[in-house]
């Protein structure tokens, strides 16, 4: 009968059944997101990162300015960003003009993960500058398969960063919880898109156009004291 | 035909087969879109800057979940009127929440369906994304007053 007009409102049995299966999806669901979001105090991180910098990949932690830069490994506007602006963020580095800390997101998906788990190994080897900007150079499509543990093993032997410890540390996705923890502070500093990058906490207009000129980048640079 | 009898219609019925897919489809859908980018959710919720950052992120990993276990519901058809008060109670925030995004002269999308941040300013669709909220908000509407609905597991859906 299509018109139910007694009292029964249908089996209360299933009503319960499926109204509590659901709520356990949904707490559970909400309470993993939640948990897989948050800072994880067992990760293990790479010698080069600094919790206090948001667990971020630190060059010349004593220097001043300090430019923080947010990016994915797999986001097509970051490797605009450092066609653009790579080679002088390295140069800073290297030539110890500027406290550089790099912070590798993860949210376009598992390939980001393995990346930016490579990109922490590379940085025990002393390597990161190559191997982040060989990566950015060499980026595929998204998610597209290239970038698993061995397409990131293979993407980094061209870029210079071998051996078997890199290698192991890659397979056994050493700091994927680091990676973790790097996301987690994005979300904590209300880093909504990338790239994002900060010069001493200001964190640069996206209408100046400095993410993708080098001359407008270099004016901010310069306007921090960078000569 | 009196008003009773419109009440008690089986077409009516239909009409409710009709708002409890199409709202429990558009949150399962939204739901879906989003519950594998929790970080794109949260990005989303703190874009609005209507709460605290670390609120803000724990309601964007978690409203995913919320609306993909209303849309089962609404789809099953158990519970109706208890998930269409929740669904239009939820359309409600979300008008508010992209009105007040509006108001304030923020340039963002509205994240509904994944995506979400900071857009171009000439890219706002914000009229449209409250207009078809409103429309589902009157689906809810409908299924509090009349939870009684075609194929629904639940046939007498309180």
């Amino acid at each position: 009968m299509v018109n139910n007009k007694g009292k029964s409102s249908g089996d209360p049995i299933t009503r319960w059944l499926v109204i509590g299966m659901v709520a356990l999806v949904v707490v559970v669901g909400a309470g993993i997101s939640i948990f897989n979001n948050s800072s994880k105090k067992t990760a293990v991180l790479p010698s080069a990162a600094s919790v206090k910098d948001g667990y971020g990949i630190v060059f010349n932690g004593d220097l001043t300015p300090v430019i923080d830069v947010w990016e994915d490994f797999q986001c097509p506007s970051c490797k605009v960003f450092e066609s653009t602006n790579g080679a002088a963020l390295k140069a800073l580095a290297v030539e110890k003009k500027a406290k550089i800390v790099f912070h590798p997101l993860s949210f376009l998906g598992p390939e980001s993960v393995y990346a930016a788990n490579g990109a922490a190994c590379a940085a025990d080897q002393g390597k990161f500058l190559e191997y982040n900007a060989f990566m950015y150079a060499n980026q595929p499509a998204e998610n597209s398969g290239a970038w698993s543990n061995e397409g990131v093993i293979a993407t980094a032997a061209a870029a210079g960063v071998t051996g078997a410890e890199f290698e192991t540390c890659v397979n056994k996705g050493k700091y994927a919880d680091w990676v973790g923890n790097v996301g987690s502070e994005g979300s904590k500093q209300n880093v909504n898109s990338t790239p994002t990058v900060f010069i001493n906490g200001k964190e640069i207009d996206r209408a100046s156009g400095a993410y993708y000129s080098a001359p407008e980048f270099m004016k901010l640079l310069v306007a921090a004291g960078i000569k | 035909m009196n008003l009773a009898m419109l009440f008690t219609s089986p077409r009516l019925n239909w009409l409710g087969l009709f708002a409890r897919l199409t709202l429990g489809g558009v949150l399962f859908i939204a739901g879906a879109l989003k519950v594998t980018t929790p970080y794109k959710a949260a990005a989303a919720m703190r874009a609005y800057e209507l709460l605290p950052i670390n609120i803000a992120n724990l309601f964007g990993y978690a409203l995913p979940w919320f609306e993909l276990g209303l849309g089962a519901l609404l789809i099953l058809g158990v519970a109706t009127r208890l998930s269409a008060f929740f669904a239009g109670s939820l359309m409600i925030v979300f008008i508010l929440a992209i009105s007040s995004a509006w108001a304030r002269g923020l340039s963002i999308d509205c994240g509904c369906f994944g995506g979400g941040g900071q857009v171009a300013p000439g890219e706002t669709n914000y009229l449209q994304e409250i207009l078809r909220d409103f429309g589902l908000a009157l689906l809810a509407v409908y299924l509090y007053w009349r939870p009684h609905t075609k194929w629904a597991l639940e046939p007498g859906s309180r």
